[in-house]
């Protein structure tokens, strides 16, 4: 690829990823190919997976609850490196309200608000993770 | 009111200085301020400390310079929005009469001979912890990342193109040129910006700023003292703070505005003038893209016309509105908001040699932290306020 050209996305082989102890709850969604996410049980407020209170109603200790997997692309960007493919990267808004960062997966045409759905890959070593795609 | 100045200027060398510590790069630069200043360091009684990446040094600063009987001692971080903040609480400070002359101090040396540019501000690892560590594994690697979506969503709204942010790369390059200062004074044009690797598209490699060693200190005073001190008194007209608390959420203007919106109004209240009687501009160009939102929330053009106005000449030499006439951050060195305050300080006192603008009479210097999170803004002048 010639510098300067766009690239394409590309498919997802990423670094592998351990759980932390903290995260139980979302990778062993990941795993069950579901996107869990956090929510406020005083308000009902939505947030991202790694939102850690409520600044609406202070709340410290948020729940976790399974998100729909829809969302749009709110912005995107393709991160390159030498050891490793080129990285689609993308920032969600979830239908439920928070955005989200994450990567996209086989998107040819990526502009703002194009709609997605969440998908998940099991690799064989570390954790199931989301992925984004076009809805089919 | 007790009108202030900035009396003194301290800049270490600068880029790949390598066998001091911040500690030592941060005391250097306080030496040299207020030498430049033409004042002993028994005459401070105040001195604040940055922030910064590696190392850099907190309070514990004072001992190792052997100030004594401080009447104002911190540490104040607010990313690349502390310079700002440090001048305005030491001329707050000094017009209370709390304090009378005041060190603000900043070093870093995230560079050593074995990392390459990138790696103090960049992670890598064999494997990745918990969620923080999924979105560096996604490929997050950097804050090189969030500024590309940031920059993309920009250019998704308004059109932005990548050869206007090219553009700022230029101007800026043209600037750095005259500076002997610079780190990277090799003219550029428009094709080698777009020609330069990516680093995370849409940011070419220059559109990204450089990683330097170094320190850099001022000497805040009031302007009454500054007159009889050893170089033009810059007058302080004005600051301001802004810290958007962008919900990353529905109804985000996250990557559209900063908190420029914010602090520039303010500063520019407090001084009693309008954006269209700046001359000069020192922004905070961590990226090419930084310049471009941070001027169109000042209000030197309107909302999604940075890009037209960049491309138009105004920013490099001879434009309109000289903007970064160091070479800022992007070519010259990487010091967080001592980058510009550095660059206006020269400027303000007419010492800008090949690179001295004409028009210096007020120059706006903006800070920019986090990922867009953190603004701040100061209006200085070698004229005394209302003139
Ligand atoms: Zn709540």
């Amino acid at each position: 690829m010639a510098a300067g050209e766009p690239s394409p996305p590309t498919g997802a082989r990423i670094g592998t990823v351990r759980r932390d102890g903290r995260t139980d709850v979302f990778f062993d969604g990941a795993a069950a190919d579901r996107l869990m996410i956090r929510r406020c049980e005083s308000c009902g407020r939505w947030f991202a997976p790694d939102a850690s209170g409520c600044p609406e109603c202070g709340t410290e200790e948020l729940d976790w609850a399974e998100a729909s997997g829809e969302a749009v692309l709110v912005s995107w960007a393709v991160a390159h490196s030498r050891t490793a493919d080129p990285a689609p990267l993308a920032l969600v808004e979830l239908a439920e309200g928070p955005w989200m960062y994450g990567r996209l997966d086989a998107v040819a045409a990526p502009r703002e608000g194009l709609p997605l759905q969440v998908c998940f890959v099991h690799p064989d070593e570390g954790e199931s993770y989301p992925l984004f795609k076009e809805p089919a | 009111m007790t009108d202030t100045a900035i009396a003194g200027l301290g800049m270490t060398e600068l880029g790949k200085v390598y066998g001091r510590s911040p500690r030592r790069l941060a005391a250097d630069a306080v030496r040299g301020a207020a030498a430049d200043a033409g004042l002993a360091l028994a005459d401070l009684d105040g001195l604040i400390v940055s922030s910064g990446m590696s190392g850099s040094p907190g309070i514990e600063l004072a001992g190792t310079l052997g100030l004594r009987d401080l009447r104002l001692l911190t540490q104040m971080n607010s990313f690349g929005a502390t310079t700002g903040a440090m001048v305005s609480y030491a001329a707050a400070m000094i017009q209370s009469g709390a304090a009378s002359a005041v060190a603000c101090a900043f070093a870093d040396a995230p560079l050593s001979p074995e990392r390459s540019s990138g790696s103090a501000y960049h992670r890598d690892a064999p494997e990745w912890h918990g969620l923080g560590g999924l979105n560096a594994a996604l490929g997050f690697r950097s804050v090189n990342a969030f500024y590309a979506l940031a920059a993309r969503r920009h250019m998704e709204r308004y059109g932005t193109t990548s050869e206007q942010l090219g553009a700022i790369a230029v101007s800026t390059r043209q600037w750095a040129a005259r500076n002997p200062l610079a780190q990277m004074r090799d003219p550029i044009s428009l094709d080698d910006h777009q020609r330069s690797r990516w680093v995370v598209e849409p940011l070419h490699l220059l559109d990204c700023c450089l990683v330097s060693n170094g320190g850099i200190a001022v000497i805040v005073t009031s302007a009454e003292r500054a007159r009889d001190l050893a170089q033009p008194p810059v007058h302080v007209w004005g600051w301001g703070q802004g810290h958007p608390g962008h919900r990353m959420a529905r109804g985000s203007d996250f990557g559209l505005t900063t908190g420029a919106t914010i602090s520039g109004p303010a500063a520019l209240k407090m001084a009693g003038i309008t954006a269209s009687e700046i001359t000069v501009c020192q922004i905070y160009d961590c990226y090419t893209y930084t310049t471009l939102v941070s001027l169109e929330d000042y209000g030197f053009c309107a909302k999604g016309e940075g890009g037209a106005f960049a491309a138009s000449g105004a920013l490099g030499p001879g434009g309109a509105l000289p903007t970064n006439t160091g070479g800022g951050q992007l070519s010259a060195y990487y010091m967080w908001g001592m980058t510009p305050l550095s660059e206006a300080v020269i400027q303000a006192r007419g010492q800008g040699g090949e690179r001295q603008v004409a028009r210096n009479d007020v120059t706006l210097v903006s800070g920019n932290g986090g990922i867009l999170d953190h603004h701040s803004t100061l209006i200085v002048s070698p004229h005394a306020k209302g003139r």
